[in-house]
C-alpha cells in the first residue's frame, strides 16, 4: 500500500500531527508498535482497575480567553473544543529542599513571587528581572546550547534558589544532567510557573479516546501492534517503511516521533555522538484505601523535593537516587469528583545500566523493585505523612519497564540529551517530532507535531 | 463569487476557527490579526480552508494579501470569479 503521510509513533506528538493533517487530508496513517496509543502517557489495567502511566499533571494551563496561550492554540489547530475535556487545575504545589527552604506555587504566578519575596528577599529584584527577560525572550529561535544555570546565576545571587527553580523544570523535562538549555528552561518556566498545572477529567484513557475519536471522524487511520523495522530510502528520499511482519508501506512523507537515535537506526545510519548519558527514572504508584490515611495532604498536588545538601540532577551511581524526586497526589486537582480510590505516585532518577545489570538475575531484579518501592514509600512518608497501612496495591516501573512499554531507549523519558529543534534529518520528506525535537510535556509535544505538519507537510498536498 | 460572497466566506472561515470572534466592530480596512487576535497558525488555517473549499493554492509569498478583510477580497476576487 501507499499512503501520502505516514507517522511512526502513536504518542501525543504523533496523534496531534495526525489530527492536524487529517483536518485537511484524511490520507494519513499512524503506526504504533505497542497495542495501545499514548506513548509516555498511557495506561494499564490491574485488578480490573485502570492505572495511568506517565501523567502527573499537564503543564501550560491557560484560561479559555487567553487565545495566544499554547493550550488554546493547540486546541484551535486540532479543532478540539475545551468542552470536550474537563480541565481541573492544580490546588497548589511545592518545592521542598529539606532543612533549607520550601516554595509554594499555584496557577497564580503571584504566589511564587510572594514566596520568593518573603523567603529570598535578596533575590526578589533579580527574579523580577528574570521574569521580565523571559517575557521578551523567544525560546523558539533556533540557537546553540546555552547554559540555563549560568544564565540564572547572573540574575539570582543564591545557589539555593537557582536549584529550587531548576528542580521542577528538570524533573518535568530535562534530558541532560545538572543543567538545561536556556530555550528549554524558558519554555518550561512558562509552562510550569507562569501558566501552571492541570489535568483532564476522567482518566488519560478518556483523554486519548477523545483524540482518537476525533482523528477517526476526520478519516485518519491507525494501526497498533505495527512495529517498523526499517525505513526505506533512496538517495535523500524516504520511500516508505518495512514492518516487523515483513509488510512494506510506501509513503510520500514520513514523520518519526520515536526519537533521533531510534530513527537513525531504522535508517541504517550511525548514532549521534553522545557526550552525556540518557536519564532514566523509576516510578512507583501506591494505590491507597482513603479511609486508612486521613493525614495525607489535601492541599498539595505535586511536590518536588530534594533531601541532600546539594541538589543533583544526574544519572545515579546506584540503581535509584532517593535523595530527590517528585511526588504526585493525583486526587488533589480542583473540582475532581470524590473517589473511593486514592493514589500517591513517586518519581526518582535511576540508572538504566544498574537495572540492566540486575535484570540478568530475575530474582535480584524483582527484589530490587520491591526494595525500591519500600524505600520510596519511606522517603515520601517523611514528607506527606505515613501512608504504609493504607496501601492496597503498588507497582514500580524501572527504566527497563519504561523502555519496554514506551520504546524510549534506556527508559529515558526525555530522550536523547541532544535535541533536533528544527526536526530536520537531512531528508527532503522525513521529519522528527516529539521528545527529541525538544518540546516536552503533553502540550509541548502535541504542538511539536502540529508545527512539523504546518511547516513541512501541509503545503505538499 | 461576488465581493460580498467572498467577504462572507472569509468571515465564515474565521468564525469556524474562533466561534467567539466578534465581527460587529470589524474595520475591513484594518488588519484582521489585531482586531480578532489571530496568530500565524490561525492564518494558516484560513489558507488551508480556502484550499479545501475552493482548491486555491495560495503561495506563502501572497499571505500578506490576506491581512485585512478588504485586501482578502481584492486578492481573492479574480481567483474566485468562477466559483
Amino acid at each position: 500500500m501507499k499512503i501520502p503521510f505516514l507517522i511512526i509513533g502513536g504518542g501525543l506528538s504523533g496523534l496531534a500531527a495526525a489530527i492536524r493533517f487529517a483536518r485537511f487530508n484524511p490520507e494519513v496513517l499512524i503506526l504504533e508498535k505497542h497495542h495501545r496509543i499514548g506513548g509516555l502517557n498511557s495506561y494499564f489495567f490491574r485488578n480490573n482497575q485502570l492505572f495511568e502511566t506517565g501523567l502527573h499533571a499537564i503543564t501550560n494551563y491557560a484560561a479559555a480567553k487567553d487565545r495566544r496561550a499554547p493550550l488554546n492554540r493547540l486546541l484551535r489547530q486540532l479543532k478540539l473544543s475545551r468542552d470536550q475535556f474537563q480541565f481541573h487545575q492544580q490546588i497548589q504545589s511545592e518545592i521542598i529542599f529539606k532543612g533549607c527552604a520550601s516554595l509554594s506555587f499555584s496557577n497564580d504566578f503571584a504566589m511564587i513571587e510572594e514566596e520568593i519575596a518573603r523567603k529570598f528577599p535578596h533575590c526578589q529584584d533579580g527574579f523580577h528581572r528574570l521574569v521580565a527577560f523571559l517575557h521578551s525572550f523567544d525560546p523558539f529561535t533556533i540557537a546553540p546550547f546555552r547554559s540555563a544555570r549560568q544564565f540564572l546565576n547572573r540574575y539570582i545571587p543564591d545557589r539555593l534558589l537557582v536549584d529550587m527553580l531548576l528542580c521542577p523544570l528538570m524533573f518535568y523535562g530535562s534530558s541532560i544532567e545538572e543543567d538545561m538549555d536556556l530555550g528549554q528552561f524558558a519554555i518550561m518556566f512558562r509552562a510550569i510557573f507562569l501558566e501552571g498545572l492541570f489535568r483532564p477529567g476522567g482518566t488519560v484513557k478518556d483523554f486519548l479516546d477523545v483524540l482518537l475519536t476525533h482523528y477517526r471522524a476526520l478519516g485518519g487511520s491507525l494501526r497498533t501492534g505495527a512495529e517498523v523495522s526499517t525505513i526505506l530510502h533512496t538517495g535523500g528520499r524516504i520511500d516508505g517503511v518495512v514492518l516487523a511482519t515483513g509488510e512494506t508501506i510506501l509513503c510520500d512523507c514520513l514523520l518519526s516521533t520515536i526519537g533521533i537515535e531510534e530513527t537513525l537506526s531504522l535508517l541504517g545510519r550511525p548514532p549521534l555522538p553522545q557526550n552525556s548519558p540518557r536519564l532514566g527514572f523509576v516510578e512507583t504508584i501506591f494505590q491507597l484505601q482513603p479511609a486508612l490515611c486521613p493525614q495525607l495532604p489535601e492541599d498539595r498536588t505535586i511536590i518536588f523535593f530534594n533531601n541532600s545538601a546539594t541538589f543533583h540532577y544526574k544519572k545515579p551511581d546506584t540503581a535509584v537516587d532517593f535523595t530527590s524526586g517528585v511526588i504526585c497526589l493525583p486526587q488533589n486537582f480542583a473540582g475532581l469528583p470524590p473517589s473511593t480510590r486514592q493514589e500517591i505516585r513517586s518519581t526518582h532518577l535511576a540508572s538504566y545500566d544498574a537495572w540492566k545489570e540486575l535484570a540478568r538475575d530475575r530474582h535480584e531484579y524483582l527484589a530490587e523493585k520491591g526494595k525500591t518501592a519500600d524505600h520510596s514509600r519511606e522517603v515520601l512518608s517523611a514528607i506527606t505523612g505515613d501512608f504504609s497501612r493504607a496501601i492496597v496495591y503498588h507497582d514500580t516501573f524501572t527504566p527497563l519497564t519504561i523502555e519496554r512499554y514506551t520504546a524510549k531507549k534506556e527508559g529515558a523519558i526525555y530522550g536523547h540529551p541532544q535535541k533536533i529543534k528544527d526536526g530536520v534529518l537531512g531528508c527532503d520528506n522525513l521529519f522528527l517530532a516529539g521528545t527529541d525535537q525538544g518540546f516536552l510535556g503533553i502540550i509541548g509535544s502535541m504542538l511539536s507535531g502540529v508545527s512539523m505538519v504546518n511547516q513541512h507537510m501541509l503545503a505538499r498536498f | 463569487m461576488t465581493r460580498e460572497d467572498i467577504k462572507t466566506l472569509i468571515l465564515e472561515i474565521i468564525q469556524d476557527i474562533d466561534d467567539e470572534a466578534d465581527f460587529d466592530n470589524l474595520d475591513p480596512g484594518k488588519p484582521l490579526r489585531d482586531q480578532l487576535d489571530l496568530d500565524s497558525m490561525d492564518f494558516l488555517d484560513i489558507v488551508m480552508e480556502l484550499r479545501k473549499r475552493h482548491q486555491l493554492q495560495i503561495p506563502e509569498a501572497d499571505y500578506p494579501h490576506l491581512a485585512t478583510l478588504n485586501s482578502c477580497v481584492d486578492y481573492l476576487e479574480p481567483l474566485l470569479k468562477d466559483a
